[in-house]
């Protein structure tokens, strides 16, 4: 889903969050909730949720008696790295998976944790569902 | 008791719940039981001023506080609060580009210099100037009412003005549309005016719509604005801007002109009405006269936009009570200001409760107007004269009486020697001043009225009637250029 999601905004960014359970360290994402990107502007690098999506993310996490965990957005044509403008307009509450998607297809990811002031982010083990 | 949702990271801090419920009058108080009762969540949402971290947002139900009263929001029982982070991010500084360029927070020393009025007010000061620098206004035309909008809201440096006009100065715009001189007179009003607002000041970013906004690119238009101001004209495009406005949810600035009256009001605000809500369906067409036909004092436009305008910038800075749920109502002869109370109407087919309209219509049929105006015919019809043709009836000395239907005011600014005047209104009782024996031609304005009477003429039984085509504005075209047109 994420992946789709990314392809098929390319080349603007795409975003959304995940929804899924904590288990101890681990954090399982078992949906996810593709967004519009809200960024008034150019957007081939740039991307914005809106608030009132997230809402209504939490919203949908809480009726199916899961948690909002993360947030994803892809960067199309160049890799999946946690970027100052991330980092500075993130939160430190969730996990921000980074899709790299070049030439209209999915390249690689990698998970981000910003720290409590946002001045650096901790890469995330990522784990990916088996077939 | 209010309910605070909390967010999944943070419920490490609550003992594991998913809510709390809590007791309190307001947003503030709500939260700082929140935080009294669990402090350790306190730095999560607070920065150490005791302000709400940027990141964190807090929505009541389903509004943000930032369009309520922010913390100062009441809070009733059994009411909802939500803390919602707001995320933003991108691979920019990788590929910058002009174009998504991170909003400006600092002010140039020149910039400094030329707000230095509103930076000493606490009001406004640095943090609401970058605001305004930071704001992004779509201008709906740029006439009566664009025209102080676009001068005040430059100055006030608004960072990115959109202005949407497809139309040309012409002398009879120059009484109020004070953006545009003599000098543009035949320009384009987007450029005419575009060029003042970047005299006043170089560092607003103009973008022009040279279009007549409709339903296939109102959407898109309006997409990049953080709020609209509605200075059109005409009903089809002012359902058009309140409709687009709810669906993209963004603030619109209402402002509307006629003789000696305005009205002013804040639309499609979170929890407030909007222009449906007011007026659930436009007037038949025809009944409601526009400034071209019914007139509008020249100052009018000035105070009704600036009204409009100083709502924008409150809106902007957050500073004050915004004209929401009020109507207000100014009258010039009488000095007067008042206001009437709106309320968001449950049943509105566009920001009730269950909408009906969800999407743009076509507002040119919602209105009742024809979209295709019925081409005028070639030659002169059937009971029609041509006003060449009269010329030359009154130099071969034909018995004709040319009757004049207009007001007397109207024939004080120019008319046709020798036509005898009767308004149209004044036609069935003064009728008995016509002679039935004698051929008469009728003239008005542009022959709309002085058809009406030609129609009233045969009804009452006279046969010799005919229309000049035209009416003394085709008398000047065609006959005698030294008729002033108004």
């Amino acid at each position: 889903m994420m992946v789709a999601h990314a392809e098929s905004r390319f080349p603007n960014e795409c975003c959304g969050a995940m929804i899924g359970n904590i288990d101890g360290e681990q954090k399982n994402v078992t949906a996810a909730v593709p967004m519009e990107n809200a960024f008034a502007g150019e957007q081939g690098a740039r991307y914005e949720l809106r608030p009132q999506d997230l809402l209504e993310a939490d919203r949908r996490a809480r009726a199916e008696g899961k948690d909002l965990i993360g947030i994803f957005h892809s960067h199309p044509d160049c890799d999946a790295y946690f970027s100052t403008t991330d980092l500075q307009n993130s939160c430190p509450w969730y996990s921000f998976v980074v899709l790299s998607v070049k030439g209209g297809k999915f390249d690689h990811a990698a998970s981000f944790l910003p720290n409590p002031d946002q001045t650096d982010a901790e890469k995330e083990e990522l784990i990916w569902p088996k077939f | 008791m209010a309910k605070v949702l909390i967010p999944t990271p943070l419920r490490q801090y609550v003992e594991k719940r998913d809510s709390v419920e809590l007791t309190g009058g307001t947003v503030a108080e709500v939260l700082g039981a929140l935080t009294s009762q669990f402090p350790d969540l306190r730095k999560q949402i607070f920065n150490d001023e005791g302000k709400l971290r940027s990141f964190v947002n807090v929505y009541l139900n389903d509004e943000d506080i930032r369009y309520l009263k922010k913390d100062a929001t009441p809070v009733a029982s059994g009411d909802t609060l939500s803390i919602v982070p707001s995320i933003a991010g991108g691979a920019v500084d990788v590929a910058p580009s002009p174009a998504v360029a991170i909003p400006p927070t600092s002010l140039s020393s020149d910039e400094i210099l030329r707000y230095s009025r509103h930076l000493i007010m606490p009001e406004v000061g640095m943090e609401g100037q970058l605001k305004l620098k930071n704001a992004k206004i779509l201008l709906v035309g740029t006439g009566g009412l664009g025209a102080p909008l676009g001068l005040y809201l430059s100055a006030a440096g608004i960072g990115r003005i959109g202005l949407v006009d497809f139309d040309v100065v012409d002398f009879t715009n120059l009484q109020r549309q004070v953006i545009h001189g003599t000098k543009d007179v035949g320009r384009k009003k987007l450029d005419s005016a575009a060029d003042r607002m970047l005299d006043i000041n170089p560092n607003v970013r103009i973008d022009r719509y040279e279009v007549a906004l409709d339903s296939s690119n109102a959407l898109d238009i309006l997409e990049p604005y953080d709020l609209v101001i509605d200075g059109t004209d005409n009903f089809p495009t002012r359902y058009l801007v309140n409709d687009a406005c709810v669906i993209l949810k963004k603030p619109n600035v209402y402002g509307s002109i006629f003789r000696f009256e305005g009205q002013a009001s804040v639309f499609a605000y979170p929890g407030g009405p909007c222009y449906r809500c007011l007026y659930p369906e436009p007037p038949p067409p025809g009944l409601v006269p526009s400034c071209a036909e019914g007139g509008v004092l020249g100052i009018l436009p000035g105070i009704i936009g600036l009204v409009q305008a100083t709502e924008a910038v409150k809106l902007i800075l957050g500073a004050g009570e915004p004209l929401v749920g009020r109507l207000l109502l100014y009258d010039a002869l009488a000095m007067k200001f008042r206001e009437l109370k709106l309320r968001r109407n449950p049943e509105c087919p566009v920001c009730g409760d269950h909408p009906t309209i969800t999407e743009l219509i076509d507002y040119q049929q919602f209105c009742g107007v024809t979209v295709q105006e019925p081409a005028p015919p070639a030659g002169t019809k059937e009971g029609e004269i041509d006003p060449v043709d009269v010329k030359a009836k009154m130099e071969r000395g034909d018995n004709f009486v040319l009757l004049d239907v207009r007001e007397p005011h109207e024939y004080l600014i120019c008319n046709i020697p020798f036509a005898k005047l009767i308004p149209l209104g004044d036609l069935p009782k003064r009728v008995n001043e016509l002679d039935s024996a004698v051929e008469i031609v009728a003239h008005c304005k542009s022959g709309a009225r002085s058809a009406k009477a030609c129609d009233f003429l045969r009804q009452a039984g006279f046969r010799k009637v005919k229309n000049m085509k035209g009416g003394i504005i085709a008398w000047s075209d065609k006959v005698d250029p030294r008729v002033p047109k108004y």
